[in-house]
């Protein structure tokens, strides 16, 4: 039964209709852009817990943070695109981003 | 080189001398056939490589419909013959160029079939899936602890982001663990057991994290007993998804791996 996982289709694939090539770049772009986000996002977490960042550090990164991550919900509301099309199944390696972030 | 016509291989088992089920239809409408050599029983029925060849395999492979179709029949035509005799499936679109091949495939394997046969013959494969329970949506922006919110809305966002993420990060272990447990003793039980990939939400069509995709052979009797155990393993944050019996697809790799199509292409 292995053959059907490997044959689901290719959430990602380009298609040659242009609003269609449009929607999937935006796509590509958005999943880029919301992995750094949550790296950054990650990465702040990480040395806040270590108190490597000053109280005024903390807030600025948590603003931009914040503010991103609503510009991110704003962009996938206009290219109606639920966080589950924000994400790349790497095969073996999993999905490129948490599933339940 | 392979001429117009392919033999496309189901399953593999053991010759009982039984009149093999001659209503049978197999993919893309051909009838399916019996090849009998050494002792084991081959299933087969004629393809076109015109849809089977290698190259319209290429692009039918990625033809939902089309696959589900030829999966249904071939799933078919596995469990019927399952019935009567212990059974190996093989994997899904196995062809070969021709019924002689077959034959060979079944005289240089036999000894491997056989084992495998037997170590399946009067046992089923059950399917247990765990999922992990949907937790709750991250702590919402309104609930903001403390009521800093309004001095620093950017501390208070990562507070929220740092205690969603761990206790996600705590739900995560709690079912990783479960979910191990289940394994082990299910395992402990069964004549044999494999854990597969765990499935993306989108293929196994539920929302939940699934956190284990096990098989496990038990004997025909044991069933219930099986289903009684694993009852007893259920708790609170989890859900087991139980399915079976099953021809024990999991268990006949050995048969599996004789598979592959080569020749026909």
């Amino acid at each position: 039964m292995e053959s059907t996982l490997k044959t689901q289709p290719n959430r990602l694939r380009l298609d040659a209709n242009k609003s269609a090539v449009e929607r999937d770049l935006s796509r590509l772009v958005l999943t880029l852009v919301e992995l750094l986000r949550q790296l950054v996002e990650r990465q702040s977490l990480r040395r806040m817990e270590q108190g490597e960042l000053s109280d005024e550090q903390i807030e600025t990164l948590g603003l931009t943070l914040m503010r991103l991550d609503e510009a991110m919900k704003d962009l996938c509301e206009r290219f109606e695109l639920s966080p589950s099309d924000l994400n790349i199944d790497l095969g073996p390696l999993g999905p490129l981003l948490p599933r339940d972030r | 080189m392979a001429s117009e016509a392919g033999t496309y291989l189901y399953a593999v088992a053991t010759d009982l001398d039984k009149p093999a089920p001659t209503d049978l239809t197999g993919v893309s409408g051909g009838a399916v056939r019996v090849i009998s050599h050494s002792g084991l029983v081959a299933y087969v029925s004629t393809v076109s490589l015109d849809e089977f060849g290698e190259e319209p395999l290429r692009t039918s492979m990625e033809d939902l419909d089309w696959l589900s179709r030829t999966a249904r029949t071939h799933h078919q035509v596995v469990e019927t013959v399952a019935v009567s005799a212990p059974t190996a499936p093989v994997r899904l679109i196995t062809v070969y160029s021709g019924d002689e091949q077959v034959e060979d495939l079944l005289r240089r394997r036999r000894e491997d079939f056989s084992e495998v046969l037997a170590r399946i013959a009067g046992r089923w494969e059950w399917g247990v899936k765990v999922y992990a329970e949907a937790v709750g949506p991250p702590s919402s922006p309104e609930t903001a602890p403390g009521g800093g919110e309004e001095t620093n809305p950017g501390t208070a966002y990562l507070k929220r982001r740092q205690a969603s993420l761990r206790d996600r990060e705590k739900d995560r272990r709690h079912a990783v663990a479960a979910a191990d447990e289940i394994h082990e003793t299910l395992s402990a039980y069964a004549v044999a057991a494999r854990r597969h990939r765990t499935q993306d939400p989108q293929l196994s069509g539920r929302q939940e994290w699934m956190v284990l995709n096990g098989a496990y052979l038990i004997d025909g009797d044991n069933g219930e007993e099986f289903t009684r155990i694993l009852d007893g393993l259920r708790k609170p944050g989890i859900q087991a998804e139980l399915t079976g019996p099953w021809v024990p697809y999991s268990f006949t790799v050995t048969a599996d791996a004789a598979g592959g199509p080569d020749g026909s292409g």
